[in-house]
């Protein structure tokens, strides 16, 4: 590659994990403004987060528990911006051909260890509470992702996501996974673990403010929550967009000219539908127990995530 | 012990306009639950008068909070963990006092265990009159509470840094032991 | 010089019996750099220019008429790379692990001589004469632990695993007379199959795989630490080492295959190994003594291989040989670790330790670093080798092992966080802990080196098993220095490594645009409590996956090891009664020779 394709892409990337973050935080607002509005209520203005995080940011004095409680606040925005960078957006590329989905389920980790880091370093005992409950819940709702996963990449014979976008959009809507029966079996157990990876009610159990003092948040402050949040909003962007790049063709139903920004809104609203319907979820259930969050995923997520395997599995040995 | 060590000493001069704004239109509480004033915080979170309209979040722990509210009475005993907690909140931070109980010791103005001038103690910005106040009267407070961060006027955290030893003076009073720390920041 | 090599080792373990600790394990750590310029300079036949030191690649031994075949493979080689240098880096550790010298030195020479010779075998005879050797002077490390349970498991397993070995040798030689490993390829039906299917049963219990597993959470959680580094990143891999030359080098897929066309045999062996790597996750994440969770943890990452070898696809051995590789090492530093942790505190269980980290950061790092492989974080080389199983289950589409696996993967980050939460984050309970002794420091990073140098350049790693690989038949998979491709997707670890470092930079900014203030840990919110009114802990290490117990505990509690300790109970037993015959009267012992010459006569009378 030349200097000029390497300019190029810094350029595209770095507009990418800016895109992302104004979009997560966005989001965050509005969401907000719907649970208020569940509510009855009026709600923050939709830009709230954005003020929020600036706050943060400019708060005057931080605290910091040593070095490795600094970890948090450096491998949470970099492990999620890089995790990031390695999907498919909206049918741009961006890294997703130098990796594949197991990558990104592994990079999806550096944050999270980072983060988890952090909170233990702290020594508080929430913390500590919060990041084994986090753990637990990341075993639970793993375990149907990784089936609903394992049926995708068997059907289409690949394990990159770009392949996978790419194959969904020959024909448009079409040729969407989740316009297959047994992929829409595996989209629900998905969502649902989706709604356990974004910690949305009723799966916030590890930040839970009222039982364990908001869990491994609960040292943090000024820039380090900052960062935590803008971590949060890349993560909502970032586990939605995977979302719809293993089901929904990553948003793509245009190709020549100006398909790129249709299928940029395209995507946009598809990863906002998601984010909706995650949020009216959060609004309407109370918080689970841990084992009910464990039994709900291993039990009747992961049955409903195996069914969709096995039929995909008998569709592709015929 | 060595529990408290404060800040440094910050000039609200330092702070830049934007930072003010932004400060002023997201103000997350730790609802400090002492006294009767605990109960009217629920109807001013929720739809009846929705506080989160004002940008007003509630938080868990003192880290992530700016604003402390001290619901009511204190006593004595109250007093040292909220002294431990307004400590461990990060600069800027203001202080909302509910009810006359926190002014002069309100209807508790002659038990021997509630500490009756709240001021002496941690640095109150705002007050709230009335014994219960109204949830229209605890926005207003923050209403009013804006207002002064606006005008440069919520300076309580930089009495606490540039008066300390004095507000140490009084607590030890009250508490008539030793429960200042290693404190070279102050 | 091969054979000077063998003298000095043995000379060396000689010599280590009579003289102090210090020297002795100054004596042992150079004497055990010497097979390394013999791998060096056999790297020279495979394709690698490197020095060379002369040293012979075959060598005969004739000892009363019998000869002992050894030679370098290139799959010994291979093996060799991933063992040998273990065993100095491990002795630098001991020299301040030890207090004195009591027969751990000698043993542990042994045990390094016999394993450098069971790489170099050709012929049966020796390989399991070495491999005797090997197993029983690791038999008297453990029997240093004085435990009863980690003694006879081991014995009990050992002796099963020489047995199986054993028959299956005895049963290839006698179907060809001879005892070349090269003439294996030869046999087939019935014999070929029991042959092969014993031979693949008693390594597999050095490999530590389910269920045969059972000794190893016994020993591994009671012996001395710098053996156990040994014994799990070292040993355990002779017995992949071992499946390897029996299944892939002398074709024993065949054979297994040619006597039963229509059961796949490797797919068993996959399931059981993604069995045992689940189960195994699942048993560590419970565990609350630290070397039982390090075992359990070994068990898991050992089965891995296991699934490489039985998925048996290109792809899926050279996952397969990178995760034996890399488990070598960074298993290795968590043991080492782990015994630096004890050395200073003395405590082994989780709950009792915490907040290490800031007393003891270097060890901190290496245990984190080590980790970060063990979980294949993608900073780590760890990434790679599962990336590949992963690629491997998926492209054979094997739907019951490639979830089993994943989840084992996410399991991980549960157990590795129990270890650091509890030993070294957390509460701050010792405050006079001092790090490690430079020696044990020196150790561990020498031994993380590996895991950097295979996450910048996972194609290097490819390149050094292709020789491994090709003298199998087997090819190597398509890759460049920096990026690994496959079938269905790309890897390229330059671009991780790179993005993250890019996407530092916005972090790195927050970091610094505010200043911070590094406070105590006595400085914590717990809801306005005072830290000095908490009494006695404030570690939430104790019972750390409580919620998990009860959903997950009941069904795996009661697994293999429960029938193992039944066998032991059992065996106990029956020694007990055949130490009866041993009355200690002369008369008793006559009729016991009278009998037997009347049983030898009577058989010669039957012939
Ligand atoms: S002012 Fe009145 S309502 Fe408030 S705490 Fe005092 S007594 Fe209770």
């Amino acid at each position: 590659m030349d200097v000029m394709g390497i300019a190029i892409k810094v350029a595209l990337l770095t507009a990418y994990a800016v895109i992302g973050t104004c979009v997560g935080l966005l989001f965050m607002g509005i969401g907000r403004k719907i649970i208020a509005r569940v509510h009855n209520r009026v709600g923050p203005p939709f830009y709230q987060n954005f003020i929020d995080v600036a706050k943060l940011l400019s708060k005057k004095t931080n605290i910091s528990h040593g070095w490795i409680f600094d970890l948090a606040l450096l491998f949470s925005i970099s492990g999620i911006l890089l995790t990031l960078l390695f999907l498919p957006i909206g049918g741009v590329q961006l890294l997703s051909m130098e990796g594949d989905a197991f990558l990104v389920l592994y990079l999806l980790a550096i944050p999270a260890l980072g983060f988890a880091l952090g909170a233990g370093a702290s020594g508080n005992p929430n913390a500590g509470v919060g990041v084994m409950r986090a753990l637990v819940m990341m075993l639970s709702y793993e375990l149907p992702f990784i089936i609903t996963l394992i049926a995708l990449m068997i059907y289409y014979d690949t394990t990159s996501l770009a392949t996978i976008v790419r194959m969904q959009s020959i024909n448009g809507v079409k040729s969407w996974a989740i316009t297959m029966p047994p992929f829409m079996l595996a989209a629900f157990a998905a969502d649902m673990a989706l709604q356990g990876m974004l910690m949305e009610q009723p799966f916030d159990i590890p930040v839970a403010p009222h039982e364990i003092a908001s869990g491994p948040m609960v040292e943090f402050g000024g820039k380090y929550l900052g960062s935590l949040m803008l971590y949060k909003a890349i993560a909502l962007v970032a586990e939605t967009t995977l979302f719809v790049d293993l089901f929904l063709g990553g948003g793509v139903v245009a190709h020549g000219n100006f398909a790129f920004v249709i299928n940029f809104i395209v995507w946009l609203a598809l990863i906002f539908l998601l984010f909706i319907l995650s949020i009216l979820i959060a609004a309407s259930f109370p918080r689970f127990r841990i084992e009910q969050a464990f039994g709900f995923y291993w039990k009747y997520e992961a049955i409903i995530a195996a069914i969709s395997l096995i039929w995909v599995y008998i569709l592709v040995i015929k | 012990m060595g529990l408290y060590i404060g800040d440094k000493m910050m000039k609200y001069e330092e702070w830049s306009k934007l930072a003010i704004k932004v400060s002023k239109a997201s103000l997350w509480m730790l609802h400090f639950c002492t006294g009767c004033g605990a109960i009217e915080m629920p109807p001013v979170m929720t739809s009846r008068y929705d506080m989160e309209r004002f940008g007003i979040a509630p938080m868990a722990t003192p880290r992530q909070a700016d604003v402390l509210l001290i619901t009511g009475y204190l006593t004595v005993k109250t007093l040292r963990r909220v002294i431990q907690v307004y400590e461990q909140m990060q600069s800027p931070k203001y202080v909302i006092a509910f009810g006359s109980c926190t002014i002069n010791g309100g209807m508790y103005w002659d038990s021997y265990n509630t500490i009756k001038h709240l001021e002496k103690y941690i640095p109150v910005d705002v007050y709230i009159t009335g014994c219960m106040p109204r949830p229209e009267g605890i926005i207003n407070a923050f209403i009013k509470l804006m207002e002064l961060i606006d005008e440069g006027k919520a300076r309580g955290w930089e009495k606490y840094q540039k008066y300390y030893d004095k507000y140490k003076e009084n607590q030890r009073r009250v508490f008539n032991f030793e429960i200042e720390g290693e404190n070279e920041e102050y | 010089m091969l054979d000077i090599i063998f003298a000095e080792l043995i000379i060396a373990a000689i010599i280590t019996f009579f003289v102090g600790k210090k020297i002795a394990s100054i004596i042992a750590g150079f004497i055990s750099i010497l097979p390394l310029f013999a791998l060096i300079d056999w790297a020279n036949n495979f394709g690698f220019k490197t020095i060379s030191f002369g040293i012979e690649r075959q060598m005969n031994i004739s000892v009363a008429g019998i000869t002992l075949h050894l030679g370098i493979t290139p799959l010994s080689w291979f093996f060799a790379l991933m063992i040998l240098p273990l065993f100095p880096l491990i002795m630098l550790y001991s020299y301040s692990f030890f207090k004195e010298n009591d027969g751990f030195y000698p043993f542990m020479l042994f045990a390094f001589a016999s394993t450098f010779g069971i790489l170099l075998s050709k012929d049966m005879l020796s390989l399991f004469l070495f491999w005797e050797i090997m197993s029983w002077s690791s038999f008297l490390l453990v029997y240093r632990s004085r435990d009863k349970e980690a003694i006879i498991s081991y014995l009990i397993f050992s002796v099963f695993s020489a047995f199986a070995i054993l028959f299956g040798l005895m049963i290839l030689w006698h179907e060809n007379f001879s005892l070349l490993l090269s003439d294996i390829g030869r046999i087939n039906g019935i014999y070929g199959f029991i042959a092969i299917a014993s031979l693949i049963i008693g390594f597999s219990v050095k490999s530590v795989l389910m269920p045969l597993h059972a000794w190893a959470p016994f020993v591994y959680s009671k012996s001395d630490e710098p053996f156990v580094a040994f014994l799990s990143g070292g040993l355990s891999k002779l017995g992949y080492y071992g499946m390897f030359l029996f299944l892939f080098t002398l074709n024993g897929v065949k054979i297994l295959q040619n006597y039963t066309p229509n059961v796949a045999w490797n797919y068993l062996l996959a399931v059981v190994g993604s069995l045992s790597a689940f189960v195994a996750t699942m048993l560590a994440i419970m565990q609350d003594d630290l070397r039982k969770l390090l075992a359990y943890s070994s068990i898991g990452q050992l089965g891995y291989i296991a699934i490489g070898f039985g998925i048996g696809t290109p792809l899926a051995i050279t996952g397969a040989l990178f995760q034996a590789f890399n488990h070598a090492f960074f298993k290795a530093v968590l043991f080492l670790a782990a015994g630096a942790v004890a050395y200073r505190t003395g405590k082994w269980k989780i709950s009792e330790l915490g907040g290490l980290a800031y007393r003891m950061p270097l060890t901190f790092l290496a245990a984190l670093f080590a980790i970060f492989a063990l979980a294949a974080i993608p900073i780590t080389s760890g990434f790679a080798a599962k990336w590949l199983l992963y690629e491997a289950a998926i492209q054979q589409k094997y739907v019951f092992i490639a979830p089993l696996m994943l989840i084992a993967g996410v399991g991980a980050f549960l157990y590795s966080f129990r270890i650091l939460y509890g030993v070294f984050l957390g509460e701050n309970r010792y405050p006079d802990v001092k790090e490690a002794p430079k020696s044990m420091i020196a150790a561990m990073f020498i031994l993380m080196l590996p895991l950097i140098i295979f996450v910048v350049f996972p194609g290097y790693m490819l390149d050094l098993m292709k020789p491994a690989l090709s003298n199998s038949g087997i090819e190597s998979i398509a890759h460049t220095k920096f990026a690994i491709e496959t079938s269905l997707a790309k890897y390229n670890s330059m671009a991780v490594l790179i993005t993250l470092i890019a996407a530092m930079v916005p972090a790195f900014i927050i970091y610094k645009a505010r200043k911070h203030r590094i406070t105590s840990f006595e400085d914590n919110y717990l809801a306005g409590e005072p830290y000095e009114f908490h009494n006695p802990s404030m570690h939430a290490a104790h019972n750390f996956y409580k919620p998990l117990k009860g959903v997950v505990l009941p069904y795996f509690e009661p697994g293999a090891t429960y029938y193992f300790e039944k066998i032991y109970k059992g065996i106990g037993i029956l020694s007990n009664g055949i130490r009866r015959i041993y009355t200690g009267f002369v008369q008793d012992y006559a009729i016991y020779v009278v009998i037997f010459l009347l049983a030898v006569m009577g058989w010669l009378i039957w012939m």
